[in-house]
């Protein structure tokens, strides 16, 4: 099967109607992505900079540039963004979107449930999470701005190797930027097998990440001197846990509890182990340590994630309720406290409205923005080539109605690796409402006509 | 592993250090005394009618009647109060999050109660306010070798599970016989082995000549490693000092392996007289020791036994016919084993009993006749013994912890009740100030429910 190195192209110039290929200046070459700029608009860059009236011109699938004097290609389709605001897409680090949705609705033990289809492996050190995604399903999440996920399975122990992924595509291969950044894993538990407890799931823990480097020790002392020895088994799953053992490989954990945090630190104290923790909604109880460990942390906007049962005692909906209202507030009191993260939206399903929760709640505006955009291409190492609005990196790239995660604002455009999507208006939104201009005044089929003005 | 307690044990330090860093700068020096009391000490001093302790840097400094509080203390009245050493509860699942059981296999014996500590779980403050000080915190009893233990001190809301340990303390692990481990009354379950007493017994039996076979490989691995350095450094020539490579390092064997070698307690929830004998005798063939049998309803039928073989016995103290293993258990049990050399304690095994722990231990003074002073000793002093942990607490007595609780009158009366509670003697726990702000909390609610 060919893999296409720019991957949307294909699909995005069988959708594009005979009159928009009309309207393009020069016959452009079918491989190459459309020329796009977008004038006049307000660019929020996510590196603290605001330009006001100013180009931003996407071409190649590349930002080509970005500023009050940017040249306007003659090839571009030009957009007249006066009203609008342009930011970075946004990138979800720690995302549900186009995962298989959860099997074990919560039910008893075999117990149950339509589940016909034989349960994934939860402990699964070698699988290539982004082989799960179902790119259609994926592709939904652009409505919210998003134009770069991590997937990761709803549920399991150990998920396998996480990628960072742009939307912009019908197949998961091709939507790789970055393929195995982290090996993802939770410290949820697995009740019918081991673990099933916390306690055990330490436990396993530990002992994986011993076993991964005794066999790393075993392989190069065989690689070193093979002759007269026995040699070792293969085992590619040892082999991913010895990486994580090192520090080679970073250990992208689901820290649901508040003490999970210190759990994971131990861990990582004990085998020099390179940590992602993600969810952490109460964060803030434990600001001291975040001051000091300086983690790279993923705060899940997921305020209310479904309730660890335990073995002893009910759930309490006093005590829920104020957990969530913490939960709501956390971003805010991080960020009041200097610790650094990013906002990933940890199988919630609206992203937005998470976000859109954190700063009611306190936290910035232009900090919510860093969060969603520059912070997670930082941690998962790829801001070299985005989460910024600068010359050379992917165009990635959310133009909005309004202000960005204001309530009133809409999505108006979302370029992925330069492929132009734009949302369906949704009929519920307030008459006269918008105020700017032009994108998107049908709805219905693709919206892709839209919007243009030269 | 031990490289791995020694972590433990220094971050637990340093963070304690951290604790206590500013609290002791800002308190150098101040003496805490409790005066006017009615002191049960629990150890040589016996029961002091009118007294005073001295507390300094968590550390009993003095006691007695002539002891006098020196200037610029800070006193606490217990005029017509009952100070005793703070409680020991030597079976308990306090503040462990997500599951007291690793239920899925039947040896679990790498996994660490420790790792598992809440000290944010409020059950610690409702046991501060039964004068409940430590605790056995132990893994469930699913499997015939459960998971290792913690004992805590209960230091409720310190920052993390480490900070709860109990100092010194040796590690402990659980053992389970009879119906839990094999699984009798959980049928609807996912089907585990063993289902029998026989299955149960030679579990234990596999894991132990599994745990030999593994001691021996690092036994032999590192007496090899010693003569290899040894030709190294040229104190022995005989061998070529090819340095042999370290076995793999298996946590679950790690336990047991520290089980043989006398380093870890063995707690052992135990029912029936039969099954006592036979994991006594799996000990004498396997080559370890029982720190205690917990439970241990039918120990009075095999107390000459249990105390021969050096076990302690942790019991209910009158609890019965919950279960089929449990219709033979009788209230005069814990009375019957110290009569016959046992170290007897009463345990609560519940966050909830936990809170009047005194009570069980008076039991025993109804039920066969216990003197009221070695009633007492059950939950504070034997307790510490069998959790090896008595050179620290369990009396009062100077050099000692400063983990004390004032009763309102003697802790066996019907009316008594916890007032205050002492960990390294900083109060945890005091009553007035919890009736305080009850009123506070009532008046944020509306009044009340």
């Amino acid at each position: 099967m060919k893999r296409h190195p720019r991957p949307g192209l294909a699909l995005g110039a069988s959708a594009l109607g005979a009159g928009f290929l009309l309207l393009m200046a020069p016959a452009t070459e079918a491989a190459k992505t459309p020329v796009y700029a977008i004038t006049k608009a307000r660019v929020l860059t996510a590196t603290g900079a605001v330009i006001e009236n100013a180009t931003v011109v996407l071409s190649d699938g590349l930002v080509m540039d970005v500023g009050p004097n940017a040249a306007i290609p003659r090839d571009a389709r030009v957009f007249d963004g006066s009203g609008l605001t342009i930011t970075p897409g946004l990138i979800d680090a720690f995302s549900g979107a186009g995962m298989p949705a959860p099997r074990s609705s919560g039910g008893g033990p075999g117990a149950g449930g339509p589940a016909a289809s034989p349960a994934p492996d939860p402990i699964a050190p070698t699988s290539n999470i982004y082989e799960l995604l179902k790119a259609s399903e994926a592709l939904k999440a652009r409505d919210s701005g998003v134009t770069t996920i991590v997937p990761i399975p709803r549920e399991g122990l150990v998920h396998g190797a996480a990628a960072v992924m742009n939307l912009a595509g019908d197949q998961p291969e091709s939507m790789v930027v970055k393929a195995n950044i982290a090996l993802a894993a939770s410290m949820a538990t697995l009740r019918q097998r081991y673990p099933g407890s916390l306690m055990g799931v330490v436990a396993f823990f530990r002992q994986a990440l011993i076993d991964g480097s005794f066999h790393h020790a075993e392989v190069a002392a065989y690689e070193k001197a093979p002759s007269g020895r026995k040699r070792p088994a293969f085992d590619p799953g040892l082999d991913v846990w010895a990486q994580v053992a090192s520090g080679t490989l970073p250990l992208m954990l689901q820290t649901p509890r508040i003490g999970d945090l210190r759990r994971a630190f131990a861990l990582a104290d004990e085998f020099k182990i390179k940590l992602v923790l993600a969810g952490n909604t109460q964060a803030f109880e434990e600001i001291a340590l975040l001051k000091e460990r300086k983690p790279a942390l993923l705060v899940s906007v997921n305020y209310d994630p479904p309730r660890v049962g335990g073995f002893f005692g009910g759930s309490d909906d006093d005590k829920t309720r104020a957990e969530i209202e913490k939960a709501e507030k956390n971003p805010a009191a991080l960020e009041e406290e200097g610790v650094r993260f990013a906002l990933v939206s940890g199988f919630a399903t609206d992203f937005l409205a998470g976000i859109r929760k954190a700063i009611e709640k306190g936290l910035p505006r232009e900090a919510a923005l860093r969060a969603v955009t520059l912070t997670p291409a930082e941690i998962l190492g790829v801001a070299d080539r985005m989460g910024s609005l600068e010359k050379g990196k992917i165009a990635n790239v959310v133009v909005w109605s309004g202000e960005p995660f204001a309530k009133e604002s809409k999505v108006k455009m979302v370029f992925v690796d330069g492929e132009l999507y734009e949302p369906e208006e949704k009929p519920a939104g307030p008459p006269g409402g918008g105020g700017a201009t032009p994108p998107g005044e049908e709805r219905g089929d693709s919206a892709r006509r839209t919007g243009e003005v030269k | 592993m031990e490289v791995l307690n020694l972590k433990h044990a220094s971050f637990a330090f340093a963070a304690l250090a951290l604790l206590a860093a500013p609290r002791d700068a800002a308190a150098q020096d101040t003496v805490t005394a409790i005066t006017n009391a009615k002191i049960m000490t629990v150890g040589p001093a016996g029961n002091i009618e009118n007294g005073t302790i001295l507390i300094q840097d968590g550390k009993i400094t003095a006691v007695g009647a002539e002891v006098a509080a020196p200037a610029g203390a800070t006193v606490i009245d217990a005029s017509g109060r009952v100070v005793t050493p703070g409680l020991i509860d030597a079976h308990s699942h306090t503040a462990v999050e997500d599951g007291v059981n690793e239920c899925t296999h039947i040896v679990t014996a790498e996994v660490r109660v420790t790792d598992a500590l809440d000290p944010r779980d409020i059950s610690i403050y409702r046991q501060l306010a039964g004068g409940v000080t430590a605790a056995n915190v132990l893994h469930g009893s699913c499997n015939s070798i459960g998971g290792q233990n913690a004992t805590i001190k209960m230091r409720w809301g310190a920052p993390s599970g480490d900070t709860l340990l109990f100092q010194g303390a040796p590690p402990g692990i659980k053992f389970a016989l009879g119906e839990n481990p094999k699984r009798s009354s959980f049928r609807g379950t996912t089907p585990r082995y063993p289902a029998t007493r026989m299955g149960v017994e030679v579990s234990i039996r596999n894991a132990f000549l599994e745990a030999k076979a593994y001691k021996k490989e690092w036994d032999d691995y590192e007496a090899a490693a010693k003569a290899a350095s040894m030709v190294k450094k040229g104190v022995r020539s005989a061998t070529p000092p090819t340095l042999p490579r370290a076995p793999r390092k298996n946590l679950q064997m790690e336990a047991l392996k520290e089980i043989l070698e006398g380093k870890r307690l063995v707690h052992a929830h135990s029912y029936r007289a039969d099954e006592i004998l036979m994991l006594i005798n799996v000990a004498d063939e396997m080559g370890f020791k029982i720190a205690t049998f917990q439970h241990v309803l039918e120990g009075y039928k095999v107390a000459t036994e249990i105390a021969k073989h050096g076990a302690g016995a942790s019991t209910f103290s009158d609890w019965w016919a919950y279960k089929m293993e449990a219709y033979d258990a009788i209230p005069y049990n814990a009375a019957i084993m110290a009569g016959h050399g046992v170290v007897v304690s009463v345990n609560s095994d519940s966050d909830e009993l936990a809170r009047r722990l005194y009570w069980e231990a008076a039991k025993t003074v109804r039920y066969g006749g216990v003197s009221e002073d070695e009633a007492f000793k059950m939950v504070t002093i034997n307790p510490a013994r069998q959790l090896r942990i008595d050179k620290w607490v369990g009396s009062i007595e100077v050099g000692k912890d400063a983990d004390l609780a004032i009763f309102k009158s003697h802790p066996f009366a019907p009316d008594t009740r916890v007032e205050m509670t002492l960990v390294d003697g900083k109060v945890m726990f005091d009553r007035s100030k919890d009736v305080a702000a009850r009123t506070g909390v009532a008046a944020t609610l509306g009044g009340g429910q």
